[in-house]
């Protein structure tokens, strides 16, 4: 056990690498940040929610900086898209951070979160595991590889073209900063990194391919979460360098063993694992939402 | 007119009574604090709070309450609801004030010793210390709000009370020979770090005779106190810090698995 000094709580130090660790697993195994089963999981071990939502932003700080070095050496980062979605995701974490603010004061964040949560979730989480099943499928079946990046989508037609080598792209510069943006905005309301609306949309929307995906995705998420880091400690003295330095440990470490045992799986297990994940954690959203409650009271006044 | 006088004292004292001391009465009971400083370090795990003190009455007349308090902060409570199917939080009500932590301990029950008027105007029960701050939505009840605060305050173990005879717990309230009585509160670790109080009641006949204030600081010691400090005082380079030990985390545990 040890004493947390700026949440104001005692924790079980073993508890909290256990927990850390095997969510940077799944981190590092599909390249999401884990935010968003990070900032539940530690609300549920009685962490206030305002320290949970920051603290957890440097764990995906650290977390998605080992992930990006891990693919950096396999050359799987492509830094043009990678600068690109992190200036849309700079500007839209602080338009989320504004909104974040008026919702709260709405008194409807709680909702408005859970069904965010609910809704991105379940909606990505199913495309993805019937895609990658359908790509299985197919291989089984005919025992080659379907093509699935179709030539042309709408990123291709829009002005300000510029030449993603790494990605093989030559698209547009509208689509990637709209997209950082966006994921930007959400992280910042939802309190979680991003990765898992990132990578479906660098995907599916611009089209890139699958193994600079993951890379590029670490670098948005770790440039946003840093920033994330340095404003919640000036604007609201949330983030607890303790539990953030036990966050860390577990995090990264997972994260590693995460990176190792996903460079030997095919992209498409891949992506039916982080689809299974996504779908179960929009369950738990949908659980608690449509779950007769116990108490009908419950106290305000954190973030959630 | 003798009348009227008394209902004006009465206003006045009223509104004065504000969970201080109370005016109109002696504060010259005896009564201390075990320990007038706890200290917060990387292995806090919560402490007690110990008040001793000695019935000044020679033939042991009088009941003995114990309060102890936190500071008080803003509160909001909301009630769920369904709507479409979804369980959601809907009309908020702000208290204003209510106490972080209100522990209240006697020798037999509270309302057995004091009349309710009595504990609203001393402040013996968290309810009667949390104020409203906005009228409550149409067709709520700001009762059970009320209620609602101490009872899911109580769960968190920051709301305690040990004025009913039998309390399993450790704590509470002990009475021994010659008027002396020692009144034990748990703190928890999840209280919030402040100034606390504990104030101690002599009643009788269910009037207040006298009572006393003593004060119990709790204060971070060591590298507690230096990172909160930190994080207070120079907010951006302490964000600085954290993101430069993540970046460092995150390299080094990526340089150490790359040579294994």
């Amino acid at each position: 056990m040890i004493y947390l000094p700026i949440a104001e709580m005692p924790v079980n130090v073993v508890l909290v690498l256990l927990v850390s660790g095997a969510i940077g697993f799944v981190s590092g195994l599909v390249g999401v940040g884990g935010g968003f089963i990070m900032t539940p999981s530690l609300i549920l071990l009685g962490v206030p929610a305002p320290v949970a939502v920051a603290t957890g932003a440097s764990q995906i700080a650290a977390t998605s900086f080992s992930g990006m070095l891990a693919q950096t050496r396999r050359k799987a980062v492509d830094w043009r898209m990678g600068m690109l979605l992190s200036i849309g995701g700079i500007l839209g974490g602080a338009c989320g951070v504004w909104l974040f603010q008026r919702l709260l004061h709405l008194g409807q964040l709680d909702l408005i979160i859970s069904l965010l949560y609910l809704v991105l979730l379940a909606g990505v989480g199913a495309l993805m595991l019937a895609e990658s099943i359908a790509v299985m499928r197919g291989r089984a079946m005919k025992g080659v590889t379907v093509l699935r990046r179709p030539i042309r989508s709408l990123a291709h037609n829009l002005p300000f073209r510029l030449r993603f080598p790494r990605s093989g792209l030559y698209i547009s510069v509208i689509p990637p900063l709209l997209l950082g943006f966006g994921v930007g905005a959400l992280a910042a309301i939802m309190g979680v990194g991003g990765g898992f609306i990132l990578i479906p949309a660098m995907i599916y929307l611009l089209r890139m391919p699958t193994n600079v995906v993951i890379g590029t995705s670490l670098f948005q998420v770790l440039i946003v979460a840093s920033l994330i880091v340095v404003m919640q400690s000036s604007a609201t003295h949330t983030v607890d360098l303790v539990l953030a330095a036990l966050l860390m440990l577990g995090g990264v470490v997972g994260a590693q063993l995460g990176v190792r045992l996903g460079a030997g799986l095919k992209s498409e297990h891949l992506r039916a694992l982080l689809g299974a994940v996504l779908v179960a954690a929009s369950l738990k959203f949908l659980w608690d939402l449509v779950l007769q409650p116990n108490e009908h009271y419950v106290l305000g006044g954190g973030l959630w | 007119m003798k009348r009227l006088l008394a209902l004006a004292a009465f206003a006045l004292t009223c509104g004065s009574a504000h969970a201080q001391a109370p005016g109109d009465v002696a504060s010259d009971l005896p009564a201390a604090v075990v320990q007038e400083q706890i200290t917060v370090s990387s292995d806090y795990r919560g402490s007690f709070v110990t008040v001793f003190g000695v019935n000044p009455d020679r033939r042991g007349r009088g009941d003995i309450v114990v309060v102890v308090r936190g500071p008080t902060a803003p509160a909001t409570v909301m009630r769920k609801r369904r709507v479409f199917g979804l369980w959601v939080n809907t009309s908020p009500v702000r208290f204003s004030e209510a106490p972080s932590f209100f522990a209240v301990l006697s020798n037999r029950p509270l309302r057995q010793i004091a009349s309710p008027q009595s504990i609203w105007r001393y402040r013996l029960d968290p309810a009667a210390s949390a104020q409203l701050a906005s009228a409550v939505p149409a067709g709520a009840d700001p009762s059970a709000y009320r209620a609602a605060l101490v009872r899911l305050r109580r769960a968190q173990g920051l709301y305690q009370d040990y004025t009913r005879a039998s309390t399993a717990r450790r704590g509470g309230l002990t009475m021994y020979q010659g008027g002396l009585f020692r009144a034990e509160v748990r703190l928890p670790a999840n209280a919030p770090i402040a100034q606390y109080y504990a104030d101690t009641y002599l009643f009788r006949d269910g009037r207040l005779i006298s009572s006393q204030r003593n004060p119990i600081g709790i204060e971070r010691v060591g590298v507690e106190r230096r990172i909160h400090d930190l994080a207070t005082n120079a907010s951006l380079l302490y964000g600085i810090i954290t993101v430069l030990l993540a970046l460092a985390a995150g390299w080094a545990a990526s340089v150490l698995f790359r040579r294994s």
